[in-house]
């Protein structure tokens, strides 16, 4: 990791010379209120004053809702040939949380079989992160995840009167050499860049106290009349996942093409939230009822991943929380649940 | 949240690979089993990868009708054949449905073998082993079942018990009725509904049970159903103070992907496809909603 700085001019030159070399995707009002990660074409476009976008910018770019991943061609002989797409691309302004979820992705399908349809593009993904505005819903502070240690190329902080970047890979050197004049930081640099993730904590206004909060789940589990009450609203449609930048559930699924000669295996997002998740041939469902289901999310987010991967898989972006047509927030859930044990 | 990936990713090794990427194979016999279960014989056509394609007792593979969709099946026949596998498929989804409109020659594509977590064939030897299966989960015991007739006098006392809904479901008749008539198997059957000529026991499999005379350290159980099977025959098997680490389930759950990656089979922080399809029930013990 090299640690440099770069006056705020920099930014421009930067963006400018990031978008004439690369396909660049950065944070840009699409209309009055929403904004996305899109291609951009000129630095004004990019606004890293932006609010939550709806997508996780690096599910959008490396799982799509809907992919292709073998293709199908029948002549004489079926002739099957892998779809792993792969161009070069920049992704900019990514959130802290939005890289843990990033990190989270890269590790679920790096792990014992390598995914190459999603690596292959992970691979050539160039990632440029900024401590974007939590929203009021974030609780990322409480998950760990208002600090990225990994997953970028360069990661650019805003002191004020000039930019703190941390250069993590040779890509990432490459590109601030290539495009703008940046010093090494000083030791009075580190003392603002501290001074200012001391004021950026303080901007996540939701806490949420987690600690032995996986083992409190095991003694709920078995409380269904918890469960149904936490359920109670919920409408199974599934929202939450589709916002979520560390849910991965897909389903596989082979089509034709109309000419009837050719076919492919997509695969697409699914849904732990809607019934036919747990579905196995004969009608039986392993998980029927939606608190079956929450507690099922639940687990996934909160305890899952932290006996396996010693981690949460929950950034605490809070996008679920204001998806949810029920308004089912799941970190008031957690407090509820941890009440329960504290009985 | 530290996560090191960089050095998993450096490992994907060609670029222009897929793990989704089925290897074209052929139908070569299919046999009506009963009414809804028919049995497959399948050849993958390259010579190189039918070689490489070795597979354990208990592992399973992700089969593809083109156009149609894919479906883990686990494979019933015995780890040593080389040349070609079986599949034994109940007519039941959509893909299970085309492959019983399918004939003899049809093509399909073939992903596996897999699952880590198989039928402890090695662990197994030098001790009584007794197999409990339910209607389908035949399938996915015989493979055991036959690698261990293959080298009967490495395994003690051999015990099946076979419990179907009617004599007309039962799986591989023919081949259960020479087991009965071999002295180095006990082989025990039982349905739910009889029918006049039928002379063995009558109820679920569970009720075969008490009779095991095998001591809990000398002896290895391995057991595939439906879900509501498990829960009374562990039950069973605890009353008979069988060791949940010699208890050996094969778990059934809904895969998509068979490689780890989609989630549907997940229970807790296991997941069916990779860590299973069998487990210990040790392992499983206070895993919820494994049972």
């Amino acid at each position: 990791m090299l640690y440099k700085v770069f006056e705020k001019e920099g930014l421009k030159d930067l963006l400018a010379g990031i978008i004439s070399s690369y396909e660049i995707f950065g944070p840009r009002k699409v209309d009055e209120v929403a904004y996305d990660f899109v291609v951009v074409n000129k630095p004004e476009q990019v606004d890293l004053n932006y609010k939550r976008t709806t997508l996780p910018p690096a599910k959008k770019l490396l799982f799509p809702s809907y992919e292709s991943l073998v293709n199908f061609n029948f002549g004489e002989k079926i002739e099957v040939t892998p779809v792993v797409e792969s161009r070069q691309r920049v992704l900019f302004g990514i959130s802290p949380w939005d890289l843990n979820g990033m990190n989270f992705l890269d590790r679920i399908f790096s792990t014992d079989f390598i995914d190459d349809n999603y690596i292959a593009k992970r691979k050539k993904l160039i990632v440029i992160g900024y401590d974007a505005e939590p929203s009021d819903s974030n609780f990322a502070l409480s998950m760990g995840a208002e600090y990225a240690t990994g997953g970028f190329d360069l990661f650019i902080s805003d002191l004020g009167k000039k930019y703190f970047v941390r250069v993590a890979t040779p890509a990432g050197d490459s590109i601030l050499q290539s495009f703008i004049m940046a010093s090494d930081a000083t030791s009075e640099d580190f003392a603002l860049y501290n001074k200012f993730m001391e004021n950026y904590r303080k901007k996540f206004k939701v806490k949420v106290e987690l600690s032995q909060f996986h083992d409190s789940f095991e003694a709920v589990y078995s409380n269904n009349e918890l469960w149904e009450k936490l359920a109670k609203s919920c409408f199974s449609c599934g929202s939450c996942n589709l916002v979520c930048p560390t849910c991965f559930c897909f389903n596989v699924r082979d089509d034709m093409l109309i000419n009837l000669r050719e076919g492919v295996k997509t695969r697409e997002w699914d849904s732990c939230m809607i019934p036919e998740y747990g579905l196995v041939a004969g009608s039986h469902n392993f998980r029927p009822t939606n608190s079956n289901r929450l507690k099922q999310r639940y687990r996934c987010k909160l305890k899952t991943f932290v006996d396996k991967f010693e981690t949460y898989s929950c950034v605490g972006c809070g996008r679920c929380v204001d998806a949810c047509l029920a308004k089912i927030n799941i970190y008031e859930d957690i407090n509820s649940i941890k009440k329960e044990v504290n009985v | 949240m530290v996560l090191e990936i960089k050095d998993k990713i450096a490992e994907s090794l060609a670029e222009k690979n897929s793990i989704y990427m089925p290897q074209v194979a052929t139908i070569t016999k299919i046999n009506d089993l009963t009414p809804t279960e028919k049995q497959f014989f399948i050849k993958i056509d390259n010579p190189q990868l039918r070689q490489s394609f070795n597979f354990l007792a208990g592992q399973f593979v992700e089969l593809t009708v083109f156009g149609v969709g894919e479906a883990p099946f686990s494979i019933p026949s015995s780890p040593n054949n080389k040349e070609y596998f079986e599949l034994c498929v109940r007519n039941i989804g959509s893909v299970s449905g085309a492959l019983h409109r399918m004939e003899t020659g049809s093509k399909v594509g073939v992903r596996g073998p897999f699952g880590k977590g198989v039928f402890p064939h090695e662990k197994i030897k030098g001790s009584n082993v007794v197999i409990i299966a339910g209607g389908l989960g035949m399938a996915p015991v015989r493979s055991l079942l036959l690698q261990m007739l293959e080298d009967r006098k490495s395994y003690k006392d051999l015990t099946l018990i076979y419990g179907c809904i009617d004599p007309g479901n039962i799986l591989y008749k023919d081949e259960i009725e020479d087991l009965m008539k071999r002295n180095d198997i006990d082989v025990k059957l039982t349905v739910d509904k009889p029918d006049d000529s039928w002379k063995d026991a009558v109820g679920v499999c569970t009720n075969l049970i008490p009779q095991l005379k095998y001591s809990p350290e000398d002896t290895f159980i391995v057991v595939c159903g439906p879900p509501v099977m498990y829960k009374f025959v562990i039950i069973e098997l605890d009353e008979k103070k069988y060791l949940p680490e010699k208890i050996f389930l094969s778990l059934e759950r809904r895969m998509e992907c068979g490689v780890g990656k989609c989630n549907h089979c997940h229970i807790g922080d296991k997941l069916t496809c990779i860590d299973g399809p069998v487990f210990s029930l040790w392992e499983i013990k206070n895993l919820k909603e494994a049972i």
